[in-house]
């Protein structure tokens, strides 16, 4: 009934206090040198080990409004993007110390917000011109090991002309056996540090998809044309990267003649040492140190990129890896093996040896195999009373009635291999195993729905439903074994191997002998996994290792710098976007300022975390000099680009590991990053808002007790 | 036994507006209200202080959802306030702080009630009939051939929620998908009454803004349709697809919830005997060449295998609010009997696909002719999405309101100063004969006239959040804000650039006043007049039928409360 009402507005924004000291939890979470963390609770003396801002967030108790905020906001970016979270919690940090700092010096709270949404805008659409597409990354990887480059060639003028027009041409030449006249127009981007030329390149690749539909004659009179409007629109809306890097799903009708040319010229190039990885190098630039995680996926691409050449499916697809952890293997002993790995109980991994090589049919089944189990949704009649007329003596417990019967229709279709989704009734499970079948349970729908797809078993809810249509055939079951064929000891639970000829699941076998590790080692091989998912999705990644935040920060200087009123006063208009926020031009300077200092702290915390810098201090006098120097060179964009290129862009110089790190190029996820940077900054500007909280529920009397009762106010 | 206790005596309560409880929450809530207001509003956080969800809003709308008021004076109020927004979906805020304006400042007078109501409603009508006739300044006619002030009055009640979280291009891109989204439910053929269509919002939570879409014909969310790839569905020999449409539950338990026992001999199962009840319905939908089933519950999963075996696709969980729309765009009638079929159920479809949104599979039902379509609606967190679900859902019902009535106020608190000056201004001029026929002086009239004023100039005043002025000019009567951090100089012109609406500029000397000059006494002004500047340069528009009603719920629930002199609780 009562509502109770605390005003949280003051200098100190009691919200924004909280978020930051939230946030400051998560500080060495950030970067490619990541130091764990323990979190211990006191109640039942448990500890677990987190090394991301995701499962920090879920360990924490998280009571307060703000609080509970965060921690929607980082759900949402692990839901969406499963990386960039620490990223955000850092910034969410960052911005709310900048913002508290506005406020002490009496910004008003609107120019605070549009200046703020306005500069973060501006900045995504500046570093776009270090936005680099997919297809340069190789070569970008490949320039600094001097390797003599394919693609330079004398054509290379031509297709770096044609990107100054409206509309992008790819060259394609029939005659695949001459590669070097072969020349994909992005591939210069790396020749030229003109800054205006990059950006050219940058916006008229923003629809990445579109480049693939349009295929126009290089001069060449035996070249085929495909090109038109028509195409560009229709694939500019879903593009997902398949087979080549050049070439998608959409278009794929259109040139579909050419589709052996195509394969052709690409198998070519595979004889190219750089080129043989294909996305498995962008996943070690995406990789940002975790060698585990970057070899496993290397692995996944060389093995999907087999099946694309058969099947012509995408060159990358996440939903087809799964993850087996298995806890007593050292770590070295992590590998990708086709088809499913799951683990079972030592008794059921007694059936397989029955199996041998033999192909096993198989049934799938989308919910629980018990008895009771009932599709979701039906709801069990109460007021039903069963009459018995006599006792009947040859029927046993209706319970041994359901297994035999179960039993005898596994039996019946001869069935081997029952794969569930939800749980195993035990019995049923001792019977199967008594009769050779067997039976895994806790199976995901992705997992069923992959056998289904290439067995043919139709999923069913009951065992009743079965007829021979729904039966798949064609699994094998094996022991999985380690490389060596190392004697699978794990104690309790023993790794099977189920595969089927064209199966396109694989499975990311995860080792450790470290219990605590487990979670901390399969989080990190998704986190990486969804990085090339989401790089190969975007069609485009940004230069990495703090590029994209230093051009942030020196644009952000010359935003404050150009003066807004009289000169262009429509600049002022779009800037002041937020209805009558006038006051914005006073306070820009100061704002803008904020802004900045998110990304500052972010670098300098980046720097110390990997010993780039030995204070924060060192840190911020490094960054200060490479603007500086950003802005002397004219184009702070070709500067960053010629540091990032020559390896130089924020080593600290002093640091022990300057060495080490020669030609080791970063990349980043472009939407993960910029949705990070967005997200925090929304939590911050939509808690900086607040000015109250309006407690519900039941809780007036005590909070009329508490202690705190004065701050509030009931109506 | 228990004892009885003796019953307590009600409690009576006189005059309760002169207690000072009251009149503080009466304030309290004001002031929660005012903060709110505009597109520059503070928001407040709603939650139950045990963690779980937390909504973060501006909207009178969620905070009225949630708040318990507990004296009786306010509950009044606060229900007035909510049947206003159930009916016009905008200008709660306006109403429920312009009500409590109203009675502060009536209160304050010193004169009786009864003369006070009686002259606020004359200053009603004066207000309503102005707002209504041709020479009405504040107002302007919506042209429903252009998009322009169509957009103006989307973008208003969007921008007037900054808890959505949006910027520039995400305004202007939600804008347009929701005249989209409006011009689909206008029918193209009208008969004699022609009845609007249906958006529906379809929400995918964690994406950007920019990936929300507007589809004709209804999206129904369907995971387990990824088995079914890809979609093939049986047509009829007029290349149609025929949908059934089922309100009842097949999911194959016993209908009988109701009280009293079932005796069964145990050999019979229920199950088996409801189910093949079931698989006969089936079998008639195959004869009847059915392309499509929808269930509002569950299918039983015999009968969707039994189903996909024949080619008909099944898709069912679809949920109560999805049914209406969903009959009426097919135009088949909702089967609630499992027992009985008959054939003039069907309802027809042009088209039937898969579309994927996020991680979410959908069934997208294509009609013939559409009315009805799906919004689907993106934001990146739940409070923001939550908030902007109810944003876009208001800028739906006005546009819906205007194509009823094709006017629309001017915004930015323009139309409270004009009305405020213009009722300044008539209440000056009145003969002594229209005082007798209330039955009031002259001094009463003005009195309660100011207090009027006053109270729709403190509704403009609340859309300042920050520091800074609020003027209004001689001429127009608009409003105009100057930001905060100058010197209180004489010459405003150089402060103001635009009004609040947006329709007038500081090219021409319009004699700028403080608007809370309450300290002296209100100048004495001539009639407003119309706007000159350009329609073209609108900022903002208040649906007018919403504000019309606003103003009118506020002033009669502020004489309702008014002349309450009694609460009777009882306090058993």
């Amino acid at each position: 009934l009562p509502m109770a009402f605390r005003d949280v507005s003051a200098r100190r924004h009691i919200g924004l206090q909280q978020l930051s000291s939230l946030a400051l939890a998560g500080r060495t979470l950030l970067g490619p040198m990541k130091s764990c963390k323990f979190i211990v609770d006191e109640d039942t003396n448990q500890s677990t080990l987190i090394c991301s801002a995701f499962r920090l967030i879920e360990s924490l108790d998280l009571t307060s409004a703000a609080g509970q905020l965060l921690n929607e906001t980082i759900q949402a970016q692990n839901k969406e993007f499963k990386t960039g979270m620490s990223t955000l919690l850092f910034l969410v940090g960052a911005w709310s110390n900048a913002v508290l700092e506005c406020l002490q010096q009496d910004v008003p709270i609107s120019a605070i917000v549009s200046v703020m949404s306005e500069g973060l805008n501006s900045c995504c659409e500046e570093v776009q011109c270090l936005q680099i597409p997919i297809h340069d990354v190789n070569q970008e990887l490949c320039s600094s090991t001097a390797r003599p480059n394919a693609f330079q060639s004398k054509t290379c003028q031509v297709g770096c002309d044609s990107l100054l027009h409206p509309e992008i041409f790819l060259y394609v030449q029939k005659d695949v056996s001459a590669p070097e006249k072969v020349v994909p127009i992005n591939s210069c981007s790396h020749q030229d540090d003109n800054c205006n030329f990059n950006k050219h390149l940058v916006s008229s690749l923003a629809g990445f998809g579109s480049i693939a539909s349009l295929v126009k004659p290089a001069g060449d009179k035996s070249a085929s044309v495909v090109s038109g409007s028509g195409v560009i629109t229709s694939s500019c809306n879903k593009n997902k990267l398949t087979y080549s890097r050049y070439f998608n799903t959409v278009g794929k009708s259109c040139f579909s003649s050419q589709q052996g040319n195509f394969q052709g010229y690409f198998s070519g190039q595979s004889a190219d040492p750089c080129e043989c990885y294909g996305s498995g190098h962008l996943a070690m630039a995406l990789s940002h140190g975790d060698q585990t995680s970057m070899k496993l996926l290397q692995s996944i691409v060389t093995y999907q990129q087999k099946r694309a050449e058969c099947s012509g499916s995408s060159q990358f697809n996440i939903a087809e890896i799964v993850t087996c952890c298995l806890l007593g293997l050292p770590e070295s002993y992590s590998c990708v093996s086709p088809g499913f790995v799951t683990l079972v109980s030592p008794e059921q991994a007694a059936v397989i040896k029955y199996f041998e090589e033999k192909p096993l049919q198989i049934l799938l089944m989308d919910g629980d195999l018990t008895e009771q189990y009932r599709h979701l949704g039906f709801n069990r009649p109460c007021n039903v009373r069963t009459i018995l007329e006599g006792p009947s003596l040859q029927e046993g417990r209706a319970g041994d009635l359901w297994l035999s019967s179960s039993l005898d229709i596994l039996t019946s279709f001869e069935v081997n291999l029952v794969l569930v989704k939800g749980n195993v009734c035990e019995n049923l499970m001792e019977r199967c195993i008594a009769n050779s079948i067997l039976v895994i349970g806790c199976v995901t729908r992705d997992v069923l729905c992959a056998f289904g797809e290439v067995t043919g078993a139709q999923p069913v809810t009951y065992l009743t439903q079965l007829n021979a249509s729904c039966v798949g055939s064609g699994a094998q079951v094996e022991l999985w074994e380690a490389r060596d064929g190392r004697a699978m000891d794990l104690g309790e639970l023993v790794p099977v191997r189920i595969k089927v000829r064209g199966l396109s699941l694989l499975t990311a076998v995860l080792t450790t002998t470290v219990a605590s590790k487990m979670q901390l080692i399969e989080d990190q091989f998704w986190t990486a996994a969804y990085r090339l998912h989401h790089a190969l999705n975007d069609g485009k990644v940004f230069l990495g290792g703090g590029a994209v935040e230093l051009l942030c920060l020196s644009h952000i200087q010359v935003l404050a710098e150009q003066p807004v009123q009289p000169a262009n006063k429509n600049a002022l208009k779009e800037f002041c976007d937020r209805w009558r926020a006038a006051s914005v031009t006073e306070y820009k300077s100061v704002v803008l300022q904020a802004l900045a200092s998110g990304w500052k702290r972010y670098l300098s915390a980046v720097m110390c975390n990997t010993a780039k810098a030995a204070s924060e201090l060192e840190a911020c006098t490094s960054i200060g000099h490479h603007l500086k120097k950003a802005a002397d060179y004219g184009s702070p964009s070709a500067y960053i680009l010629k540091e990032f290129r020559r390896g130089d862009l924020l080593r600290g110089g002093s640091g022990p590991f300057a060495d080490h790190e020669e030609g080791l190029k970063v990349f980043d996820n472009v939407t993960a990053k910029t949705e990070a940077w967005r997200r925090a900054l929304d939590l911050v500007l939509l808690v900086l808002q607040t000015d109250a909280e309006i407690i519900t529920g039941p809780k007036r009397n005590q909070l009329l007790n508490s202690h705190g009762s004065s701050e509030f106010m009931f109506l | 036994m228990s004892r009885l206790e003796a019953k307590k005596p009600p409690l009576f309560i006189s005059e309760p507006l002169t207690k000072a409880a009251v009149s503080q929450s009466l304030s309290l809530l004001n002031g929660i209200l005012k903060s709110c207001y505009g597109p520059t509003g503070r928001l407040k956080q709603l939650h139950n202080c045990v963690g779980g969800y937390v909504c973060t809003t501006s909207q009178s709308l969620a905070i009225f959802s949630c708040l318990s008021v507990s004296h009786p004076v306010l509950r009044i109020l606060v229900a007035s306030v909510q049947n206003h927004i159930s009916r016009f979906s905008d200008c709660g805020l306006f109403t429920a702080i312009l009500c409590c304006s109203l009675i502060e400042n009536f209160k304050s007078l010193n004169v009786a009630s009864c003369t006070v109501i009686k002259i606020s409603k004359h200053l009603l009508s004066l207000s309503m009939d102005y707002l209504k006739s041709e020479a009405c300044g504040c107002r302007v006619s919506v042209d429903f051939s252009s998009v322009e002030s169509l957009c103006c009055l989307v973008r208003s009640v969007l921008t007037s929620k900054p808890a959505c979280m949006l910027n520039k291009t995400e305004v202007d891109h939600l804008t347009m998908l929701i005249l989209k989204a409006f011009m689909f439910t206008v029918p193209c053929h009208v008969e004699s009454t022609a009845v609007l269509g249906r958006c529906i919002v379809v929400p995918v939570k964690g994406r950007r803004v920019m990936d929300s879409t507007v589809l004709p014909g209804l999206l129904i969310e369907a995971p387990e349709i990824q088995w079914a790839k890809p979609l093939t569905v049986k047509r009829t020999s007029s290349n149609m697809i025929k949908i059934a449409l089922f309100c009842v539950s097949m999911a194959g338990d016993c209908f009988s919830p109701e009280e009293g026992t079932i005796a069964v001999h145990h050999r019979i199962s229920l199950e088996m005997s409801e189910l093949n009840q079931l698989l006969n319905v089936g079998r008639q939908l195959v004869n009847d060449e059915v392309g499509l089933v929808v269930c509002q519950k569950v299918i039983h999963p015999f009968l969707k295998q039994f189903l996909k075996e024949n080619h008909i696709t099944a898709v069912d969980r679809t949920g109560l609010s999805l049914m209406e729309p969903l009959s009426w765009m097919t135009g088949s009638k909702p089967i609630a009997s499992i027992h009985s079929l008959s054939p003039s159920c069907y309802g027809s479809l042009k088209d039937v696909c898969i579309e994927r949104f996020a991680s979410k599979y959908f069934v997208h039902l294509i009609p013939n002719d559409t009315v009805v379509c799906s919004l689907v609606l993106c934001n990146r967190n739940e409070t923001a999405w939550d908030e902007l679900k109810r944003a876009c859902e208001t800028a739906e019902h006005v546009l819906q309101l205007t194509i009823k009535e094709p006017l629309a106020l001017l915004g930015g608190g323009c139309t409270e100063t004009h009305l405020a000056s213009y009722i300044r201004h008539k209440s000056s001029s009145l003969s002594n004969s229209s005082f007798k026929d209330i039955d009031c002086s002259r001094t009463q009239y003005q009195l309660v006239a100011d207090g009027f004023c006053r109270s729709l100039e403190s509704v403009a005043c609340s859309l300042k959040h920050d520091d800074g002025e609020i003027l209004t000019d001689v001429v127009y009567g608009h409003c105009w804000f100057v930001p905060s951090g100058f010197p209180s100089v004489s010459n405003w012109a150089d402060l103001v650039s635009t009004c609040g609406c947006g329709i007038n500029d500081n090219t021409e000397n319009l004699n700028w006043r403080l608007l809370q000059g309450q300290f002296g006494s209100p100048v004495i002004q001539g009639c407003p007049e119309e706007p000159s500047g350009k329609v073209a340069n609108l900022k903002t528009l208040d649906c007018f039928a919403a504000k019309c009603s606003g103003l009118q719920v506020a002033l009669e629930t502020a004489n309702l409360i008014l002349d309450l002199s009694y609460v009777i609780e009882d306090q058993n």
